[in-house]
């Protein structure tokens, strides 16, 4: 039997949890981070594309990924001491019909509202900044400040300096309960001990609504398979982060090794089946033959791993990133929806200050566990 | 999408098996191998097989795989080659790379038959160009007739290693060590003795301390190992090579069954990363077989009656067989897993560490260290008996699972065992049954350690399977179980036969008194 | 299993930490070792960080080199050790031959 007490107990160690760790403890508290797989980072921080864009993102959530880009980014590798291997090297969203172009427009303009430098660009632009892109490409938004990372590392990196500067993991051990004591959240219950937090962060991704349950909380959340797709390592040909106004895939070589990874998508990821998340056959060759309409050069290129992973949707698509006024001393940060890395940071260094100061530097009511209303 | 009863993935021994053990009964079978050509390991093991006649005894590997295609096309089996299983998915689907595009095929019982990868080592210098696996070394030799060096070293000594050194040696290397990190060899002595009378020199209790060279391997370092596997210092010493063959284990290679989501373990009884299988080979998915290396590395033999069994259940599962039926024939072919899976180098024995065989004889431990039995230990075995006349010495003195040295004499000499199943014990020569001398026993011998010997008249007749053969008259060195050159040797006679399988027998006459030491004949250079 | 990732103390250099062990990924022995004594404590994070296993042979060389020196800086049996995960393609395939696969199930 386990016992531990700390300051604050994250429930979560992916990227989320490492980064809310490391700025706590940096911040001079001690922590505990539970993380219920053996591995650290095994849910959607390591089954991602590795975006770090601000373009296309909804604008509840636009201002966290623009501080993170301005603020955290450029230094993290320096600061972490690892190449998280960062690249903000812009961003293009690719259109191939008049419908899509339309949809890009849209979310160009609400964007150009918040503040973020993104225009739409001719075809022929785009195989400017992108030579490798086909003439099936009609247009693009490009956001010249949006980039990629590797998450994994990214993930691995806050792990380890958290870890450094005096942060407790321990992986393998599952929350069950969060339990209240006079009136205040207390204690977590998990499969080998029980550990005590003044302050219990949830960032459990999907396995965050139940343990929220525990406590009388809900958060609309609902499994979506995401598939991954890896090549070998290949001579350095673009920059670009890369992503489509049909969404069926995105991603980005990476800068370091010259490997492409692709997310992708099915259109069946909302009826995946439960359990552990399967890649399929057929999802690898769809995405295929949806990369290689945009980029034919890459017919060669040797895939050599797939996998999938379950992202947390949220019922609107925006994360939760919340106090409980309910439930004092709970913090929660789940329903990322598929495109939490590129803003992990921010939320970490964000959660850091909501334990410590009391409250976001940045105005986060839209993204509040308690807005979702019933029609 | 197209479906068969069956999909079998790996067209070796246990999936060939497997597929004609289920085509015979009926079922729709199809075998996907990404090689160009079938029999997995088959084609490359030139060696006859050790066992009894159930597993194949005396018959080479590539003869076994030809009789295996044979079956399978005369069950109706569909064999898909430069076929890569690239993944099996939800529901049995299984994924298939075929020339320049990718088919997915449905089956309702999946059998993984997908063997087994070579094991590596990393010692400085392991990247160079000249260090590979042993395997690598017989598929350069035997199948695409490309010797893979010159001067060779090779690292391990298991039975892969032994038979390795010996083909090497067969298509014209020279094998310049065999070096092991154990205190004993790690294969039959049968095969350690085949080579040691080559003249290949066994380190026992070494390693390679590293490979020397800068763009291919020119030499090897290697070094004694204390008791905590540590470099002696001053016992390093400098080998000319040009190539060294690791040999070092096998793994299964078990991917396809964790991607189906089969329940894995690590076992190290069975060498690695392993689908947890119940009798019929079945695994925890229910339909998934997995049979051979796959779930366990062993001899080919066994992975032929492994993959039987997984057939059959297979087709016991679909409806082709009741469970009756299923059980009665699985009995069968378990007893011969069972004789098989005996002996000192059995599964089950490993670890263990034995000083004489069951029958009390003490074992040779020079046959251990060095790979040859000495003179003086040679009387202690129940096939060594000194008579007059022409008669077989049986150098056999480990408890290894092999008979067909019995079944090979047509006056009843040999006895191994007193039951049939019974197939590990030392044979016994019984001197007045009437030898004729005929010579069946040393080409039947898969191990070839049955010589005859006239005593009288100097003579001795052994196996032999170098190619150019000596000519009859034809004067050359005899040598010793260790491979020291003994005295001069003259080719009295070189028999060659059908029944031989090209194990020819060489007869040479030495000075009487050699009669006992001499085992090998080298030519004049 | 359960790991409460404390200290395994520091990483301390051995003479043969340049030794090469995923060839594919050019991963030394040393930069395993560092990596483990830095918290990373599993199979799978290693790949992550380092890459190891996650070039063209996908593990199937270096598996087992990387596993013995896990056990070893960990002081447990490598049979221990939770497994890598795997993934498809078992083989590499091009991306113009994966795109090649118009097959639907039920169909």
């Amino acid at each position: 039997m386990v016992n531990k007490t700390a300051d604050v107990l994250i429930i979560g160690g992916g990227i989320v949890g490492c980064a809310a760790a490391y700025y706590l403890v940096k911040g001079g508290c001690s922590v505990i981070v539970l993380e219920k797989e053996e591995t650290i980072g095994s849910g959607g921080s390591s089954r991602n594309g590795g975006g770090v864009r601000q373009s296309g993102r909804d604008p509840r959530e636009l201002p966290l990924a623009m501080h993170g880009i301005k603020n955290i980014w450029p230094t993290l590798s320096a600061e972490l001491d690892c190449d998280v291997e960062y690249c903000q090297k812009g961003n293009l969203r690719l259109g191939q019909t008049e419908a899509q172009l339309r949809i890009l427009e849209s979310l160009t303009q609400k964007a150009v509202a918040c503040g973020l430098e993104v225009r739409m660009i001719s075809g022929d632009e785009a195989r400017q900044i992108n030579p490798y892109l086909s003439e099936a490409v009609l247009g693009a938004s490009w956001c010249p400040t949006d980039g990629h990372a590797n998450p994994l590392a990214a993930t691995l990196a806050f792990y380890r300096q958290a870890r450094r500067l005096g942060a407790v993991f321990i992986s393998g051990e599952a929350a069950q309960e969060i339990r209240q004591s006079k009136g205040q959240a207390r204690t977590v219950t998990a499969a080998h001990g029980v550990y005590e937090g003044g302050t219990i962060i949830v960032a459990a991704g999907l396995g965050s609504r139940p343990l929220l349950n525990t406590v009388g909380l809900d958060v609309p959340l609902q499994p979506a398979l995401l598939e991954t797709l890896v090549t070998e390592a290949v001579a350095e040909m673009f920059p670009q982060m890369l992503g489509t106004a049909a969404a069926d895939f995105y991603g980005h070589q990476s800068a370091r090794h010259g490997s492409f990874i692709f997310g992708i998508t099915s259109g069946y990821e909302f009826c995946a089946r439960p359990g552990f998340p399967r890649s399929s056959a057929a999802a690898a060759s769809a995405a295929c033959r949806s990369i290689l309409a945009y980029f034919p050069s890459l017919a060669d290129v040797k895939i050599i791993r797939s996998w999938a992973g379950w992202m947390d949707d949220c019922a609107d698509h925006v994360p939760v990133i919340s106090f409980a006024a309910e439930v004092p001393g709970l913090l929660m940060a789940c329903g990322f929806s598929g495109h939490g890395f590129g803003i992990s940071p921010a939320v970490g260094e964000l959660l850091s200050e909501m334990v410590i100061a009391g409250r976001p530097s940045l105005d986060l009511t839209e993204l509040r566990h308690d807005r979702f209303v019933m029609k | 999408m197209k479906r068969y009863d069956v999909l079998v993935v790996g067209a070796g021994p246990a999936g060939l098996s497997a597929a004609v053990e289920a085509a015979r009964l009926g079922l729709r079978v199809a075998v996907y191998d990404e090689n160009a050509r079938p029999g997995g390991q088959l084609f490359k093991q030139i060696h006859k097989f050790f066992g009894s006649r159930e597993h194949k005894a005396k018959i080479r590997g590539n003869k076994i795989g030809e009789e295996l295609l044979q079956e399978a096309a005369a069950a109706g089996v569909e064999v898909m080659l430069n076929a890569a299983v690239i993944g099996v998915f939800a529901e049995k689907e299984v994924a298939v790379r075929v020339n320049e595009q990718i088919l997915c095929r449905q089956a309702d019982a999946l059998i993984i038959a997908t063997g087994a990868s070579e094991n590596m080592v990393n010692f400085p210098g392991w990247t160079l160009p000249g260090v590979l696996g042993a395997g690598a070394a017989q598929t350069m030799m035997n199948l695409h007739g490309v010797k893979p060096g010159e001067r060779i070293l090779l690292l391990g000594s298991g039975n892969v290693g032994l038979v390795v050194s010996y083909q090497l040696l067969q298509a014209g290397c020279a094998v310049v060590a065999v070096v092991d990190a154990l205190p004993r060899i790690g294969g039959y002595g049968v095969h350690a003795a085949k080579i040691a009378r080559c003249g290949v020199p066994f380190y026992t209790s070494h390693t390679i301390v590293r490979a020397e060279g800068v763009n291919q391997v020119t030499g090897a370092v290697i070094g004694e190992l204390d008791k905590d596997r540590k470099i002696i210092p001053g016992s390093e010493k400098h080998l000319a090579v040009d190539t060294i063959c690791l040999a070092v284990g096998l793994s299964p290679l078990s991917l396809l069954c964790a991607l189906a989501g089969c329940a894995m373990e690590d076992n190290p009884a069975k060498s690695g990363y392993v689908p947890l299988v119940n009798r019929y080979g079945e695994t925890s998915v229910a339909g998934i077989f997995a049979a051979g290396d796959v779930s366990g590395i062993e001899e080919a033999s066994a992975a032929m009656i492994e993959g039987r069994i997984a057939g059959l259940a297979a087709a016991q599962r679909l409806g082709f067989l009741t469970q009756e039926d299923l059980d009665a024939r699985v009995a069968v072919q378990e007893r011969a897993l069972a004789s098989l899976r005996q002996g000192m180098f059995a599964p089950g024995s490993r670890g263990q560490t034995f000083t004489a065989t069951t029958e009390g004889c003490p074992l040779s431990q020079n046959l251990l260290r060095q790979g040859y039995l000495t003179d003086t230990e040679l009387s202690a075995y129940p096939g060594v008996v000194w008579a007059e006349g022409l008669h077989p010495i049986i150098e056999c003195t480990q408890n290894i699972p092999c008979n067909p040295c019995r079944d090979a004499c047509p006056k009843q000499c040999i006895t191994v065992g007193a039951t049939a199943g019974q197939i590990t014990a030392l044979p016994i020569f019984d001197a007045q049954k009437g030898c004729t001398g005929c010579g069946l026993c040393v080409a039947a011998c898969s191990g070839q350690a049955i010589f005859l010997v006239d005593e009288e008249a100097g003579e001795i007749t052994l196996p032999y399977e170098f190619l150019p053969l000596p000519q009859k008259g034809e004067q050359g060195l005899a040598l010793g179980r260790s491979g020291q050159e003994i005295c001069a040797a003259e080719v009295v006679d070189v028999k060659t036969a059908k029944v031989f399988d090209q194990t020819n027998l060489l007869t040479i006459r030495v000075p009487v008194q050699y009669a006992r030491q001499a085992r090998f004949f080298r030519r004049a250079p | 299993m359960m790991l409460e990732r404390g200290d395994i103390g520091g990483y301390i250099p051995a003479p043969d930490d340049d030794l090469l062990v995923c060839r594919c990924e050019e991963i030394s022995q040393g930069e395993i070792r560092r990596a483990i004594h830095d918290g990373l404590f599993t199979l799978t994070e290693l790949r992550r960080f380092l890459r190891t296993g996650m070039g063209l042979c996908q593990g199937q060389t270096c598996g087992r080199l990387v596993k013995a020196i896990v056990a070893k800086e960990l002081g447990v049996s490598p049979a221990e050790l939770e497994p890598i995960t795997a993934r498809s393609p078992v083989r590499p395939v091009e991306m113009r031959v994966l795109a090649r696969n118009q097959e639907q199930k039920n169909g």
